[in-house]
């Protein structure tokens, strides 16, 4: 089509649309030149006046059928129905207020939600990168066989394969962690910064806004060169943009460091509150260490895919395996994408959300739908003329569609805030360490499209089965047969109702139930009134030397007990504070939780990877208050005191779990085991069993398997993957009042044994549990909400069916009356109507529940996946709700007069 | 009056199309162009000359403004476009090849 054409063909259109009346006049005007040109010619061949009107009248034909050809031609008779039906469906809603409200009502809910999670979901594939070509970038994490979800991060020898032996990578860093304390004009700061191969800087491809960035001689094997990298916003906040920072010393944990450059602004990594990067020199215990602690970020060769690198370092696997014979075999790497490392945590609670969601909509789209064709009865007489007057069958569906578009419309429109509101509400999820959140989610122009488009959808999805139920009925004379189908269609569509709410109550439900245990601080201690902070004295202070042990080279350390027992011992002095304790790793939401292997007296030494996998668990060095203090329960034998030390019998106690897992059905105290990571380690036996306390303030599986030791009873040479964590230590103080008045004189009482060691995560144990909860309980809501907006809906169903089945068996009913029956048997037979399609509902939604609810168990706290009460508590609900909405047609029903009804009959 | 002939289907398009080659008409003269041009063995069926025409304005194959007549009196004269005059030839064409591929048939037969 040329342009001018398409140009012409557009003017044309709209000229029909509005300038009607003057194209009409002028069809008019036409064929009336016409009429007069032929009867001019007729009356020239010689007939009289009348005939030769009479004939030019036949020559044209029927005049009323020709004009409105003519203006069929203009192809825009579309808009005019469209305009017509657009009248009659405001019309409808204007006179069916209730209908039209819990039609658009539940409409807003259901595509107001999936707005807001398709629009977060949409801008997590979006979002952008804060680094040059960051979509080449990828994380490489490893998979331990046992547990293929639980990512981590490599160990060094593992790095130095892929990046010597990996053809997909143009160039390849590591991070670590690291915090340091910083001491700027005598006060101490705890920051956390990077520790960093030269390469991760290249990798990245960034420059620094001042000096430079560090040099490969500054990583060298064994000696980390004392250079340090500030971020653009610790340059700010302590050195107040100070621009001769280059060159100066800073004193970080002790040591002098000079500074070498200046990051930009904004610039940060892997962690947006990275403050500080230092060169990372691999030890040579790193170099052969088993420790999975660095991150390794590698940008990927242009043109190569994902899957090419996958196969990369998957190809380099076996020969890492046979080079350490000494370690657990079977571990992966996986790529992953920088944007799916960093953003990726939104992807579960987003999928989680979607699921409830759609499953909300299509109750809704069910439920509109039969409310919409319980109307059709009421439509017939016209649908009947109209079809009989000529109007084809699609005209009819068409119309029906119109109104539900004009519903949808409505709902979408009110979506639009509810969407808003879902946005705010996840745009609060707080991610998990090491994932960043994600900022500027949903904009205005995405929602409004988004909400437009899925109103659109979703009339289809809902309008669909009445328009054609409603254009099929006004031609079948028989109404019985009409009935019966749409009866049969509704109940279909009652039991997907009643069982969608089933398994939405019962996921609920159990979230719920675990989220409620967790509220009511059932987590094995009291969180309230305790304080919580970090205090640390570095590695370098303590370690000796590298020894060999298990044929690696590993670090000898004399763990600083004495040290950290004068802190213990002020802190204990502290005016106001009524217990205080002390453990080796944060006794809730610690990042890493240190595991240790044990032996059992009288079993065999666990030798193979499997078996010290086995006989792995959580372990805790704790001082003697730690249980009175965390308020944990005491359920056998005795608690740890002060005249346990380090010459006395060394002593553990144990939770449930482990007392089950490692001797079930007998009494674990008086049993002795020996914990496998040391030379000095001595036998330990069991004095006490506590009760299961959660390690995490949300997501806490199965409880796991714990075993607590006294801090002072460890030997004084120290090696392992967990020697690091002997040299800090999460102090606990409970208090009577608001514990956070004590961080001031807890400060001063530290600041007395080394003024140079900060206090680090200072937080209310209450305050960080909320914190935690807070995320969960978003969701938790949520899925409450949407749960009990599905049960409502499906209410409304229930309802929609028995209101139907009255009006049509209205006269039944009254004529039953009116020969005796009582109120009971009426109430009886709508009950029996009801009884199928909700039975069917109950069953499908048991048994689709069954299933779909395992997956919740890792998120589960205190309750297990097929918690009977649950389901029974769900369906009592959805009996006693359906029996509720079959209540008010049957009150309708019995209203009637019988007598009444026996004269008009 | 004998019955004119049926028109084949789309042809009425093609003779209202062939009669504006030279100059603007209005429906009245097109139908007797048509007419005269074969020698009155074609009779358009009038009523249906103007529903076409309108469908050919619609497309863009045609464009109508109102004139005054030799006699003065206001009429809708419909002029081809210069798409008008392409679609012409394309049908002009696809019309040959179908009444030499018909009297090639009718020849055999």
């Amino acid at each position: 089509m040329t342009f001018s054409r398409f140009v012409r063909i557009c003017m044309q259109r709209l000229q029909a649309l509005v300038r009607k009346e003057r194209l009409d006049e002028q069809v008019d005007q036409e064929l009336l030149f016409h009429l007069e040109q032929l009867e001019k010619e007729n009356l020239e061949s010689g007939m009289s006046p009348a005939e030769a009107r009479r004939a030019s009248r036949r020559a044209l034909g029927n005049m009323t059928v020709l004009k409105e050809e003519c203006r069929e031609q203009r192809r825009v008779s579309w808009y005019y129905d469209f305009c017509r039906d657009v009248r009659y469906a405001v019309g409808m809603m204007r006179k069916h207020p209730g209908f039209t409200a819990i039609a658009a009502i539940s409409l807003a809910l259901g595509i107001g939600a999936n707005t807001a999670i398709l629009n977060v979901g949409a801008s997590v594939l979006l979002h952008d990168l804060p680094l040059p070509d960051g979509e080449r970038l990828v994380v490489i994490r490893t998979v331990p066989p046992q547990n293929p979800v639980q990512q981590g991060h490599a160990s060094v020898p593992e790095y130095v394969a892929w990046k010597e032996q990996s053809r997909t990578f143009e160039s390849m860093g590591v991070s670590i962690s690291s915090q340091q304390d910083l001491v700027v004009d005598g006060a101490p700061e705890r920051l956390l910064g990077q520790a960093v191969t030269p390469s991760l800087f290249d990798t990245l491809r960034v420059q620094p806004q001042l000096g430079r960035l560090f040099l490969n001689e500054e990583a060298q094997v064994g000696k980390a060169a004392p250079v340090i990298v500030l971020s653009h916003r610790l340059w700010q906040r302590r050195f107040a943009c100070d621009p001769d920072i280059l060159g100066k010393q800073i004193r970080l944990n002790g040591r002098d460091l000079k500074v070498v450059g200046v990051m930009p602004r904004g610039f940060w990594y892997p962690m947006e509150n990275s403050e500080f990067w230092v060169p990372l020199a691999f030890n040579r215990f790193q170099l052969g260490g088993s420790a999975r602690l660095f991150m390794v970020t590698g940008r990927l060769k242009t043109g190569t895919t994902l899957e090419q690198a996958q196969a990369d370092v998957d190809g380099i696997a076996p020969q890492l395996e046979r080079d350490l014979p000494n370690r657990p075999k079977g571990w992966k790497a996986r790529i992953v994408p920088l944007r799916q490392h960093w953003f990726g945590w939104m992807r579960r609670p987003l999928l989680t959300l979607e699921a409830a969601v759609i499953l909300v909509l299509l109750i809704v789209c069910a439920n509109v739908s039969t409310l919409l064709v319980a109307r059709v009865p009421a439509w017939q007489p016209e649908i009947s003329l109209r079809l009989r007057m000529g109007a084809g069958r699609g005209r009819i569906v068409r119309q029906f569609l119109t109104e539900s578009l004009l519903l949808s419309l409505v709902g979408g429109a009110l979506g639009v805030f509810i969407a808003r509101w879902g946005v705010s509400s996840l745009e609060g999820l707080k991610p998990p360490p090491g994932s960043i959140r994600i900022s500027g989610m949903g904009q205005d122009g995405g929602i409004l499209g988004l909400a437009a488009l899925l109103s659109v959808g979703t009339s289809l999805i809902f309008g669909i089965v009445p328009a054609l139920v409603a254009s099929s009925s006004g031609s079948d004379v028989r109404q019985a047969t009409v009935c019966r189908r749409r009866g049969s269609l509704s109940d279909i569509l009652v039991s997907a109702q009643i069982g969608l709410a089933l398994v939405l109550l019962v996921s609920s439900g159990l979230l719920l139930n675990s989220f409620v245990r967790l509220v009511l601080d059932d987590r094995g201690f009291n969180p309230k009134g305790i304080l919580t902070f970090q205090y640390r004295i570095p590695v370098e202070d303590y370690a000796h030397r590298l020894v060999g042990y298990r044929g690696l080279p590993a670090m000898e350390f004399s763990p600083p007990t004495l040290a950290m027992q004068r802190v213990y011992e002020k802190l204990k002095a502290l005016p106001g504070a009524e217990s205080v304790a002390g453990s080796s790793a944060p006794p809730l939401d610690g990042l890493v939780l240190p595991t240790a292997t044990l032996h059992i007296e009288g079993r065999p030494v666990p030798a193979t990877p499997s078996d010290r996998t086995n006989a792995n668990v959580v372990y805790f060095l704790v001082t003697d208050n730690f249980f009175r203090t965390m308020k944990t329960p005491m359920l056998r034998g005795r608690d740890f005191d002060t005249r346990d030390l380090s010459s006395t019998p060394w002593v553990a106690v144990i939770n449930e779990a482990m007392a089950h897992r490692f001797w079930p059905g007998e009494d674990p105290v008086g049993k002795r085991f020996t914990v496998d990571a040391a030379f000095g380690e001595r036998p330990r036996e069991v004095i006490g069993v506590v009760r299961d306390v959660a390690l995490r303030s949300v997501r806490n599986g199965p409880p796991q398997a714990v075993a607590y030791t006294l801090y002072l009873q460890q030997t004084d040479r120290y090696e392992g993957i967990n020697a690091g964590m002997f040299g800090q230590m999460t102090f606990i103080v409970r208090s009577n009042e608001d514990p956070s008045i004590l961080a001031a004189a807890a400060r001063r009482a530290v600041a007395e044994v080394d003024p140079h060691r900060p206090l680090a995560n200072i937080q209310t144990m209450t305050a960080s549990v909320e914190g935690a909860m807070e995320t969960r309980r978003y969701s938790v809501t949520a899925l409450a909400v949407f749960a009990l907006l599905a049960t409502a809906l499906a209410a409304v169903g229930v309802y929609g069916v028995t209101s139907a089945w009255v009006t049509q068996r209205a006269r039944e009913v009254r004529v039953r009356m009116a020969v005796g029956a009582r109120a009971r048997d009426i109430v009886g037979l709508i009950g029996v109507r009801a009884f199928w399609p909700v039975a069917v509902g109950l069953l499908s939604g048991f048994l689709g529940s069954i299933p779909l609810t395992r997956w919740l168990d890792s998120q589960l706290w205190g309750v297990t996946s097929s918690d009977p009460a649950t389901f029974a508590a769900v369906i009592a609900l959805l009996i006693g709700v359906s029996v509720a909405a079959c209540f008010i047609p049957a009150r309708r029903a019995l209203r009637v007069n019988p007598t009444q009804e026996l004269r008009t009959q | 009056m004998p019955k004119p002939s049926d028109l084949l289907q789309g042809t009425l398009d093609l003779l209202i199309l062939k009669s504006l080659t030279s100059a603007p008409l209005h429906g009245w003269g097109i139908a007797r162009r048509i007419q005269s041009l074969s020698d009155e063995v074609l009779s358009v069926q009038q009523g249906s000359l103007y529903p076409a025409l309108h469908r050919l304005e619609q497309q863009g194959w045609v464009v109508a403004d109102w004139k005054n007549t030799d006699l003065g009196r206001s009429a809708k004269f419909y002029a081809l476009t210069r798409d008008g005059r392409k679609q012409l030839e394309r049908e002009l064409e696809s019309w040959r090849r179908l009444s030499s591929a018909v009297g090639l048939l009718l020849k055999r037969a």
